[in-house]
């Protein structure tokens, strides 16, 4: 089944998303968003910190939400396990996307449950026909129970299975091509994973099928130096590195502006730092639209 | 395969190894180990972020050593990472290295049932006034059955663990050093806007509440206890803001 993307309702003016940076929603900025309403794009949340029927999670986001446009971010569906999705699961993601009514909902080409335990951590999968088949079903079944298109996101690895018989780009090209679902394009995943697996991060973004690409992540990334074989970890910890920017700029070069996401998720900096991040961002976004304007 | 990749991040055998790519087994297990090292990190700070203040009494080290040991054979049931730990209080009880800080098993509990309220939903109570008609507008006030809210429970433990949990949150009020941790204590647990909250209260106040809660008249429910007044405990009542609903039992 193929969705076409979500049109935002009524308006007529673009909505922020589409133009301005978005920041990740964390629980020491709810006070601070509520008082200040700076300006920005949109808030990124996710999806499993948010199923609760009450609570401080539930009340901020309503408050939020009531300013602000939103994506939603799932990290718990195993999109690639070799298992059923969790129906009871999926269909409290399914209430929060239809409350919440979200720019986009997006989850990850990776796997964490496994025989009803929950492993809480991204684990990947080898690029094979059988994994394509399975990863394809879940998003067809994930497409048409959420009645949207979803993006999914090429993930940060720190091994390659000898079981995979294709590159990651053609796996993700045909799974998007199969299932018409969009593609969230992580820079800083792309940088950790051509470090760990020492290929070209350039060529990378070359090769990704751009015109699938509907929302774009930056985060940091920290670095593991043991002497044998020296690992990038996708960690969410620290600011956004240059080589991500430098990434960034060249992606936007070859593919146009794209909506885009500072994410962070540990050692919190003040709401102000983020904020400063997704203006650095949005100076980069300008440059290339005025630029392909003028061609 | 993934059984077999679940059962490597728990185990330290290299049959898993021989679907990784890499020059040396030495290499496959740095890059293995990154998994291995995220799901452990994430789980034990999962723990830590839902039971802060037994991980303050016991000292960060301890904490995460028996966090690390609870996790192997109590993985999450589901993604929902914040309902994590339901049987961890269970479990600090029969772990012999924790024997020696006997209240702190009923800690976590504490701790874990005051986290379940703060997800739970929120249910409408009455304010003062409204409570005040009700019993104005009765010829016999101890026919009234006063309805509590669903968020509403009792807890007793051995230990004073109700003043060790508010003396950690709120160090500025009390002294951790100064409470008797061998005195036992009741505890009345609810929810008060957004957030679940304990407060201490008597053997007497925990009958009342438990015989409110079995649906019993006024009546019915004060306790025979000469220490025991019913004017401060409904005042109580009130201020927590657990009655939802006052209604006259059938004659």
């Amino acid at each position: 089944m193929v969705f076409t993307p979500k049109q935002s309702q009524g308006a007529s003016a673009p909505s922020s998303f589409i133009e301005t940076t978005g920041i990740s929603l964390k629980p020491s900025y709810y006070h601070d968003i509520l008082d200040r309403r700076p300006e920005l794009g949109f808030f990124e949340i996710h999806a499993e910190n948010y199923l609760s029927l009450g609570g401080p999670a539930r009340y901020y986001l309503q408050k939020i939400r009531e300013h602000y446009a939103f994506t939603i971010h799932g990290v718990g569906l195993s999109i690639g396990a070799d298992v059923p999705l969790d129906p009871s699961h999926l269909q409290r993601i399914a209430r929060l996307v239809d409350e919440v009514q979200p720019e986009v909902f997006s989850e990850h080409l990776a796997w964490s449950t496994h025989d009803n335990v929950f492993l809480n951590d991204l684990l990947p999968v080898a690029y094979n026909q059988a994994t394509l088949n399975r990863v394809c079903e879940h998003i067809d079944q994930l497409q048409s129970t959420l009645k949207r298109q979803v993006l999914i996101e090429n993930p940060s690895t720190y091994f390659e299975f000898h079981r995979s018989d294709r590159s990651e780009i053609d796996f993700i090209a045909e799974m998007a091509h199969r299932t018409g679902c969009g593609l969230l394009l992580d820079i800083n995943n792309v940088e950790v994973s051509c470090f760990n697996h020492r290929s070209n991060p350039f060529d990378y973004i070359n090769r990704f099928p751009s015109r699938a690409v509907g929302q774009i992540h930056l985060a940091g990334h920290s670095l593991d130096e043991n002497t044998t074989i020296p690992l990038k970890i996708d960690s969410h910890d620290t600011p956004v590195s240059h080589e991500v920017w430098d990434l960034y700029q060249h992606a936007l070069t070859t593919m146009g502006d794209r909506p885009t996401l500072i994410e962070r998720d540990g050692h919190l900096p003040t709401l102000s730092v983020l904020l400063a991040e997704a203006r650095q961002a949005d100076h980069i976004r300008t440059n290339i639209r005025q630029e392909s304007r003028h061609e | 395969m993934n059984k077999a990749f679940r059962d490597a991040l728990f185990h330290q055998d290299m049959a898993f190894y021989e679907e990784i790519k890499g020059h040396s087994d030495e290499e496959k297990a740095i890059r293995f180990n990154v998994y291995r090292n995220n799901v452990y990190v994430s789980l034990i700070d999962a723990l830590a972020d839902i039971f802060p203040v037994s991980q303050t009494l016991v000292g960060d080290e301890f904490f995460r050593a028996m966090a690390r040991e609870y996790l192997q054979e109590n993985l999450p049931k589901t993604p929902i990472i914040g309902e994590y730990g339901a049987t961890f209080a269970d479990f600090i009880r029969a772990f012999e290295p924790s024997k020696s800080v006997p209240f702190l098993g009923d800690l976590a509990d504490l701790e874990h049932k005051l986290l379940t309220l703060t997800h739970a939903q929120e249910y409408p109570t009455l304010e003062h006034e409204q409570i005040s008609a009700a019993f104005n507008n009765t010829s016999d006030p101890t026919r009234l059955l006063l309805g509590l809210s669903p968020n509403t429970s009792v807890m007793s433990s051995c230990y004073a663990i109700g003043s060790l949990y508010l003396a950690h949150k709120q160090p500025r009020r009390q002294n951790v050093a100064q409470i008797q941790p061998y005195n036992s204590e009741y505890l009345l647990l609810s929810k008060r806007s957004i957030y679940g909250e304990v407060y201490i209260i008597s053997e007497a106040e925990a009958v009342f509440i438990q015989r409110l809660m079995q649906n019993k008249t006024l009546e019915q429910a004060i306790p025979d206890d000469a220490m025991f007044d019913t004017g401060s405990s409904l005042a109580k009542l009130i201020q927590w803001k657990l009655i939802t609903h006052v209604s006259e039992a059938d004659a």
